[in-house]
């Protein structure tokens, strides 16, 4: 793939009698006309949902969450992290074709919180932690930052004395 | 498990090194789930800024347009601030160009004299009117100044493009990546037998070398004389993030943990149907966060307590980036 469009429609620069006048827009060879957009992994298609809820009708207190333009990065971080929970009777992801960029989670749990509920509680504690290692790790980055500047400094100065 | 076991147990950082270009760090209890979500997050979904589209006004050089077009794209340029660019698919401006989603380079030489004239980075100047100054500058880390090599033009050859910078992220073209490497590694000493270690003599432990730095920072080698514990999960994480130079290795950090928070958001609002910061979350806890996790055995929810989601962020305006808008426009944030 390319690293980047091309767009010619550009005027030609007189004073150089080697260009060639250029009025294309690049088309496309035959086998990128068959590679899907890559910009189809993270953005919705027309009309489609982020995330369809089924209810699973043969077992009780499951439901299957369908999620589109996601992957493994949300697919494996909820489905391992609902299992902490002890409401939890099943949890587990699968993605259905590598090629399209949606996962099926389905989710059991033991009747005493709906499975929509237990992912929702999930995702927020989830939020939380990510907060908890946000600001703990602001924190470090300054102190070291600073160690280290001041080592740098240090240093200089012990060559200016030499 | 219970969940109040590792409820009181918050995860915390310990930075190991710090500078322009690297971030090494140990997070300590936490899970394997979240640090490699973070991970993913980090290398393919942290927005950064690249060169997107060329128009070609002149090229005579010896490398032909999509040659050359396709190097500039993987120039690296100072994202620090793209946050203030909102996605070129949702921009209202015709050929998505404009100041409010793009930065435009333009990129003019051509050789006079009888030398072999090298075109770099740095010649590359900004022709529009970015929302900050640096952003849109091709990063120069090296002792000359020069930045990446672009072409080489002889005696009366000339290169003249105009490049369009946009927001975007590794997921669609890796030339939006903002780190070079992220190292990612949890028990070093292989205690948790995750690893089967290939071996051709009669003991692998001659044979794979150990970071004995590692080992001792994640409480030292396996004990032999205890039995295995079966119930043993991954708890600290190495994590060594490189940055290519558009923005720093505590911003691809720091952006990674918000990337990842707004995707978990938008699950729950899509979930709910509620946007959570509008629904007004008056519970929300403190910024220090003493009294969280666990503490009220989820009988309230405490809302979001990431730092940098106030009023004034830059996501507060509706524009997050790919559409959506967790914390979108909300009043009382």
């Amino acid at each position: 793939m390319e690293g980047s469009k091309i767009l010619c429609n550009a005027k030609l620069i007189n004073d150089n009698p080697n260009t060639q006048g250029r009025d294309y827009v690049k088309q496309k060879t035959h086998a990128e006309e068959n590679l899907p957009d890559r910009f189809e992994l993270f953005i919705l298609d027309e009309g489609q949902q982020k995330i369809e809820v089924r209810e699973e009708t043969k077992v009780p207190n499951t439901t299957v969450f369908t999620f589109n333009k996601e992957d493994h990065t949300l697919g494996n971080l909820i489905s391992q992290r609902l299992l902490k929970y002890d409401y939890i009777t099943f949890s587990a992801y699968k993605v259905p074709h590598p090629l399209f960029a949606t996962f099926e989670l389905r989710v059991t749990t033991d009747g005493s919180i709906t499975p929509k509920d237990a992912v929702v509680r999930c995702c927020k504690d989830v939020i939380q932690d990510l907060s908890k290692v946000s600001m703990s790790f602001q924190g470090e980055w300054l102190n070291q930052k600073i160690i280290e500047e001041g080592q740098r400094d240090a240093e200089v100065r012990d060559q200016g004395n030499y | 498990m219970d969940i109040d076991d590792f409820g009181p147990k918050e995860p915390t950082c310990r930075m190991l090194e710090a500078n322009d270009k690297r971030a090494y760090f140990i997070v300590r209890d936490w899970n394997l789930e979240t640090a490699n979500s973070l991970r993913r997050v980090m290398l393919a979904e942290v927005p950064t800024l690249a060169i997107d589209t060329v128009e070609v006004l002149d090229n005579t050089s010896v490398l032909a347009d999509e040659f050359i077009a396709h190097r500039l794209g993987l120039i690296p340029l100072i994202a620090e601030d793209v946050d203030k660019l909102i996605d070129f698919r949702d921009c209202d401006c015709e050929d998505s160009r404009c100041d409010n989603c793009s930065v435009t380079l333009r990129l003019k030489a051509k050789c006079t004299g009888n030398d072999v004239m090298k075109v770099y980075a740095r010649d590359m100047v900004i022709e529009s009117m970015p929302p900050s100054d640096k952003l849109g500058q091709p990063v120069i880390t090296d002792a000359e100044g020069n930045g990446s090599c672009i072409v080489k033009l002889r005696k009366g050859q000339a290169i003249d493009m105009r490049c369009i910078a946009k927001k975007g992220i590794a997921k669609e073209h890796a030339k939006w990546a903002p780190s070079a490497a992220i190292g990612f590694e949890y028990d070093p000493a292989n205690k948790l037998h995750h690893l089967d270690l290939w071996y051709e003599g009669d003991d692998p432990k001659k044979e794979w070398p150990v970071d004995e730095t590692r080992v001792d920072l994640d409480g030292g080698p396996e004990k032999t004389d205890e039995p295995f514990n079966y119930d043993a999960v991954p708890e600290r994480f190495f994590f060594d993030v490189e940055t290519v130079g558009g923005l720093s290795p505590d911003s691809i950090v720091n952006n990674g943990i918000k990337v990842l928070q707004q995707k978990l958001a938008s699950v729950i609002k899509e979930l709910t149907g509620v946007d959570e910061a509008s629904a007004g979350l008056d519970g929300a806890q403190s910024p220090t966060m003493d009294g969280g996790f666990g503490n009220d055995g989820y009988g309230n929810d405490g809302g979001y307590t990431t730092p940098g989601y106030g009023g004034a962020n830059a996501y507060a305006g509706g524009t997050t980036p790919y559409g959506a808008t967790p914390y979108g426009g909300a009043p009382g944030w």
